[in-house]
């Protein structure tokens, strides 16, 4: 008997492989049922065209009840996007990572809402909290208590 | 998940263990703890308000047979489930099956009524397991849940940094109050049915091949409709849960260490369960003595908003070892304090004995020790803690340790105050006693020191250390910030340590309420209103001697004044953790709250290191924010 995460994910990543993923969306890695990498590239017209993130999904044995853990996967090649809701860590404050997750939600529809995040942001800056979070973050952005204070996203 | 197993191993003997097919109890979607009610959400089935636990097909396809349905189902966890399988298998039951239509496979065997079942199984969109297509369905958005995801939905769990519970919300519509309503099949079987007779069965697999289509409702139902099954119907005890958590937040922010004067120093010997009774015999007494009002203000301070949570029970056993590990670290905390400023203390002493000519004003008590003020305390003190976690967030938050004393003798408190502070200007003293009220109260009362600090020693002892070799108070404050306290102390302390201690002098803070409420003072200036002078201080961010000398001299001025007017407070609010309050127990401050959260210093600071730390101050707003100090009443 496997947990509902793998179950779910399973279907999910069966998914992926039939249907493939949104453009600008591809799954990079996704060996178990606990980590999955996904670059992310906005399509069109944006700040960040031409440019491609990684992201990181960490799953626990409740997922989808719980929510994923999800940050932009930050190393000596890789960057987080600049923008007001991504830390330099890679970790992201978004509702639907926390307290706004539902378990309807997939991991591609967390692609899709993290890719539409990136190409409405207007302007390229980091949060203004950046330094003073990222010196203290712990490793899972979910331990961390966000305060979702722009709804525009 | 006897029951499924039992149930449907057929027999209308077992029947009673299932509901139109489907168990009362999950069956293993979800591996977690079943924290819900269980009676409640079995009733529920059989009256169907909610859809059973049916056994979900890992998959589903019109064209299936009952065979291959059944084999979908998928395997139960434990070994008595694939027996069930097989007995399911064995249990097909002749009938007539008029109504299937549907069933391609019909033409091979009869229909099984637990087969039946599943025709047209539905997909709940969160685990992706196949149902009956008479799913639950949310109430307000109309979208298919099956019951093991819907028993998992379930409030926040309230944490004793966020004491809130929300309601759940939908998963799909995201709407408040999160609820379903389960349309049952026409029939009957098991659990409810009119006989629980096989009969039933023998009618029923007519009637599930006509697939329970879903009709798409009419309407959303309201959260109060009696057809809905709400969260928070499954789970009654949430409301409990949360005025639990309450009460431990609340508990905690009144707990505190029992110490024991050994000599001149106290010993951690206990910690209070932070409710009222556990209380040192004088302080129960006196809290109960106290109207209810006060009580009510006093825990108030802890955060907590009400009496009763204070007195629900709480299992807190990590966190009284939690609290005992803590006492032992303050315990050590304040040997090296102890001996720091006793260094000082002999320091100062020296320096000071031709100054100090005039008696008196030390009776109040020098606020230049700030820390653990050992000698002087009285009997009992009590410590009250509060674990970082309460002022909530980050991993800075701070600690909160409110030292009590209560001096059964109130007369003998005193003197040892007067002693203590004796060592300071003496002027003021002689002046204070005339006319501050504080000081009587104080005197007649019990005195209750409050030595509020988070990982950072109390900002005065720091000043103090400044005539001695002491790290610059700022270095040794980011060193207790950060996550070492217990280092950064031990080496704070070993530079203090000085060998010529005199009587280590309590920071006493008596805080007449009157003054109190004068006392904000943003600024380091001690400012005299009416009599009554405030002093705040905020940490000490320079040591210099040189400003310690300095100020010294001005702050004695200051403070003789107010105390000639009869009040005197001054207030020391640490920036950030650090905060050693003494407050008189009578002393309440009613007025503000930056009163209540700075730890006033009714005593006549004579100190010199008092002195030193008020240049610097800067109303420790940021700080006396993050640590909210005790003010006990206990007298009165």
């Amino acid at each position: 008997m496997t947990s509902i995460s793998v179950r779910r994910l399973q279907k999910e990543l069966t998914e992926i492989q039939n249907e493939g993923c949104p453009v600008g969306i591809n799954l990079l890695k996704a060996d178990d049922f606990q980590t999955w990498f996904f670059t992310l590239e906005v399509m069109g017209d944006s700040l960040y065209q031409g440019e491609a993130y990684t992201l990181m999904f960490r799953f626990e044995p409740q997922y989808p009840i719980s929510s994923p853990a999800v940050q932009f996967v930050v190393s000596h090649d890789k960057q987080a996007p600049i923008h007001p809701h991504v830390y330099s860590n890679g970790h992201i404050c978004a509702s639907i990572l926390g307290s706004e997750w539902s378990p309807v939600l997939s991991v591609v529809a967390v692609c899709v809402t993290l890719q539409s995040m990136l190409a409405s942001c207007k302007k390229k800056e980091r949060p203004p909290d950046n330094d003073r979070y990222v010196r203290t973050a712990p490793d899972n952005p979910k331990k961390t208590v966000f305060h979702y204070d722009d709804d525009t996203v | 998940m006897g029951n499924s197993s039992s149930s449907s191993s057929s027999g209308r003997g077992h029947q009673d263990e299932t509901v139109d097919y489907g168990a009362l109890v999950p069956q293993g979607v979800y591996t977690g703890t079943q924290d819900w009610n269980q009676q409640i959400v079995a009733q529920l089935i059989v009256s169907r308000k909610l859809a059973p636990f049916y056994r979900p097909l890992e998959d589903y396809e019109d064209s299936w047979d009952d065979e291959q349905i059944l084999a979908a189902r998928k395997e139960l966890p434990d070994p008595d489930n694939a027996d069930t399988v097989t007995r399911i298998e064995t249990t097909s039951i002749s009938s007539s099956h008029s109504g299937k239509s549907r069933r391609s496979s019909s033409h091979k065997e009869p229909a099984k009524p637990e087969a039946q079942v599943y025709r047209g199984a539905v997909e709940c969109p969160i685990c992706f397991l196949y149902y009956p297509a008479n799913i639950n369905r949310s109430r307000c958005c109309d979208q298919a849940i099956c019951t093991e995801c819907f028993v998992q939905i379930k409030r926040s769990e309230p944490t004793t940094t966020h004491i809130v519970s929300e309601q759940a919300a939908c998963p799909y519509c995201v709407q408040e109050n999160f609820g379903v309503t389960y349309c049952p099949p026409q029939w009957r079987a098991g659990l409810g049915s009119d006989h629980g007779s096989w009969s039933d069965i023998s009618r029923s697999p007519s009637e599930p091949t006509s697939r329970p289509t879903h009709k798409r409702r009419q309407k959303s139902f309201g959260a109060d409709s009696p057809e809905v099954v709400l969260t928070d119907h499954i789970r009654p005890d949430w409301e409990a849960k949360l005025e639990a958590v309450r009460a431990a937040v609340a508990r905690r922010a009144n707990r505190r260490i029992i110490m024991r004067q050994v000599g001149d120093r106290l010993i951690p010997v206990g910690v209070t369960s932070g409710r009222v009774h556990a209380l040192s015999p004088e302080e129960a007494a006196a809290a109960e003595s106290a109207p209810s009002s006060r009580r009510n203000r006093r825990r108030g301070n802890g955060g907590n908003d009400g009496n009763e949570t204070q007195y629900m029970g709480m299992s807190g056993q990590d966190l009284e070892e939690l609290m005992m590990m803590e006492a032992m670290r303050l315990s050590l905390l304040e040997h090296e304090e102890h001996q720091r400023k006793e260094a000082v203390e002999k320091k100062k002493k020296d320096a000071e004995t031709a100054a100090a000519a005039s008696p008196g004003d030390g009776a109040a008590g020098e606020s230049s020790s700030s820390s653990v003020p050992a000698s002087t305390i009285g009997p009992l003190a009590t410590l009250n803690m509060t674990t970082p976690s309460m002022g909530g967030s980050g991993p800075s938050s701070p600690t909160r340790l409110t030292v009590k004393s209560n001096s059964l003798h109130p007369s003998s408190s005193n003197p040892n105050l007067s002693s203590s502070s004796q060592g300071g200007h003496s002027p003021t003293q002689s002046s204070r006693h005339g006319t501050t009220d504080s000081v009587d109260s104080l005197i007649a009362g019990r005195k209750s020191w409050s030595i509020s600090r988070s990982k950072t020693p109390p900002p005065p002892s720091q000043a103090q250390k400044s005539t001695s070799s002491v790290p610059a108070f700022s270095t040794l404050r980011a060193a207790m910030a950060s996550t070492s306290t217990a280092a950064a102390v031990l080496r704070s302390s070993s530079s203090a340590s000085n060998p010529d201690a005199s009587t280590p002098v309590p920071t006493i803070t008596l805080n007449d309420p009157s003054t109190s409420k004068h006392a904000p003072q943003s600024s380091g200036d001690t400012t005299t209103t009416n009599g009554s002078v405030s002093t705040v201080y905020s940490e000490v961010h320079s040591t210099d001697p040189s400003h310690i000398g300095t100020n010294h001299g001005d702050s004695s001025e200051r403070q003789l004044s107010p105390l000639t007017n009869g009040t005197s407070s001054s207030t020391i609010s640490g920036a950030e953790n650090t905060e050693t309050s003494i407050d008189d127990s009578v002393s309440v401050t009613a007025g503000e709250d930056t009163d209540t959260e700075r730890n006033g210093y009714g005593v006549l600071e004579s100190s010199p290191e008092s002195v030193a730390r008020e240049p610097l101050l800067a109303k420790g707003g940021a700080g006396s924010a993050g640590l909210t100090m005790h003010i006990e009443e206990v007298l009165k």
